[in-house]
């Protein structure tokens, strides 16, 4: 009884010192919150990029090699986050083919893997909004005088809220990894370090209430991104 | 007159089904009545002269000159107008529906306002322009939808079934917009039917069957007048 007391006791500790990590604006704590929020960002507007255009050719293509990349995009949305790291530290190491550009723990590293993350999870969720949408939509744009450019951007916006939960699926992804921001940010305080590095490296140092206030501030994060994807639907 | 549309040879197949127009001229400014059984073909042909489908063979002429080129075809999908059987409007407001080929052929500014105020007040929408289109009977979809096509002063208006649900006392200001298109020089295709509409509006009668036009229907089906 008394251990069960003392671990409760030791969660309402911890969560009153995260709270007051958080409510004192630590510096750390702030800066891993922008660290994170900046390459996710940025990962994000990149994936967006990449993804929503390929989602919606091979959503809307009828061409040859179209189940091939299908089944292509679909493994690689399942790709370990270590993977990822891995194969781009490869690239960006010094002996790899890209180690001239010195990219390796900074940020531009972290964001480069987390949009290769977050890329075919915004592709795959096109794909889906795109391939479910009403014919009709394309036949519309076109017989009121469209070109096929045209009536794919009226297509997105026929079904925009399937591609905003292509976008926030991809941010989720993004901002809840740790393997690439480890990798190839290398965790350095004050520049690479991101909300979740700092959980695993402080929890591990013995720091429960810091990764605890970080933890705190990933799930309003989460939150907030959702209410507003929710937000939008109901207008 | 050079005819305004010409299908030559054409064949064209989807499945099982095979369309096959030896020679089809549509001249400016006449109505043509397409009539058939279900499964004969109609919106098939309907969507080739919409120039939204290419054939497997044969011609298609735009004003006596080939169409062959898909920058050509979506150049003159702009002087050709197709309204489906069901019609879908955009997920926005009537106006913004409207507006969409408009901005598209760079009408703008008043000129846009002016023309879509004109042509909602033709189809009996007056003051529409705020409505949301979800929010619409399915029989003020299909006059919005003409209204959008009328908007953009097609050289050609192919209409599928365009009556086909509407209330009654509706069908009399559908068919005075389409009644007074001919004279604009608006080369109509309606396929549907009633034949008690195509008495009414008259024209020329083009009958399908299993995917090839029967041999012209001799003389002109002539017209009553919806106007009066």
């Amino acid at each position: 009884m008394e251990a069960v007391w003392n671990s409760m006791n030791f969660l309402a500790e911890s969560l009153a010192a995260a709270a007051a990590l958080i409510m004192a604006l630590d510096p750390e704590v702030v800066h891993a919150v922008r660290t994170s929020l900046f390459t996710t960002a940025i990962a994000i507007i990149l994936a967006a990029g990449i993804g929503i255009p390929v989602g919606t050719l091979l959503g809307l293509g009828r061409f040859a090699g179209r189940r091939a990349a299908l089944t292509l995009l679909n493994t690689l949305m399942a790709l370990p986050t270590v993977v990822v790291g891995l194969v781009v530290y490869g690239l960006l190491s010094r002996q790899g083919p890209l180690g001239a550009w010195g990219l390796l723990f900074t940020p531009a590293a972290m964001i480069i893997g987390q949009t290769i993350l977050a890329a075919p999870i915004v592709a795959n969720y096109t794909v889906a909004a795109v391939a479910g949408a009403d014919p009709r939509i394309m036949t519309t744009a076109l017989t009121l005088g469209a070109g096929r450019l045209r009536g794919a951007g009226q297509l997105l916006m026929e079904v925009r809220f399937g591609v905003m939960a292509a976008i926030v699926a991809g941010f989720g992804r993004v901002i809840a990894e740790v393997g690439v921001a480890m990798m190839l940010g290398g965790n350095i305080r004050n520049y690479t370090r991101t909300m979740t590095t700092a959980i695993a490296l402080e929890t591990s140092k013995g720091e429960f209430a810091f990764g605890l206030a970080l933890g705190l501030v990933l799930l309003t994060v989460a939150l907030i991104v959702n209410l507003f994807l929710n937000l939008l639907q109901q207008k | 007159m050079d005819p305004l549309l010409t299908l030559k040879d054409i064949v064209f197949r989807r499945g099982d089904f095979t369309l096959q127009i030896d020679r089809l001229e549509l001249q400016p400014g006449q109505v043509y009545l397409l009539q058939g059984p279900n499964g004969s073909g109609k919106t098939t042909l309907l969507q080739l002269l919409a120039l939204l489908l290419t054939p497997a063979s044969g011609e298609v002429c735009y004003a006596g000159a080939p169409v062959t080129a898909s920058r050509e075809r979506q150049r003159l999908r702009q002087q050709v107008t197709l309204v489906e059987q069901s019609p879908f409007l955009f997920s926005t407001s009537v106006y913004r529906n409207l507006a969409f080929g408009l901005r598209l052929r760079d009408v703008r500014g008043d000129a846009q306002r002016r023309r879509i105020a004109q042509v909602l007040k033709a189809v009996g929408l007056d003051g529409f322009e705020c409505r949301q289109a979800n929010a619409l009977s399915g029989g003020e979809i299909r006059r919005v939808a003409l209204a959008r096509a009328l908007a953009l002063h097609p050289r050609m208006l192919l209409l599928d079934e365009p009556t086909a649900g509407l209330d009654r006392e509706v069908l009399p200001i559908f068919e005075q917009c389409l009644a007074a298109l001919p004279a604009q020089g608006t080369t109509v295709v309606i396929a549907g039917h009633d034949a008690d509409q195509h008495r009414r509006l008259g024209g020329t009668a083009l009958h399908l069957e299993r995917g090839r036009l029967a041999p012209t229907i001799p003389g002109v089906v002539p017209r009553q007048d919806v106007c009066a």
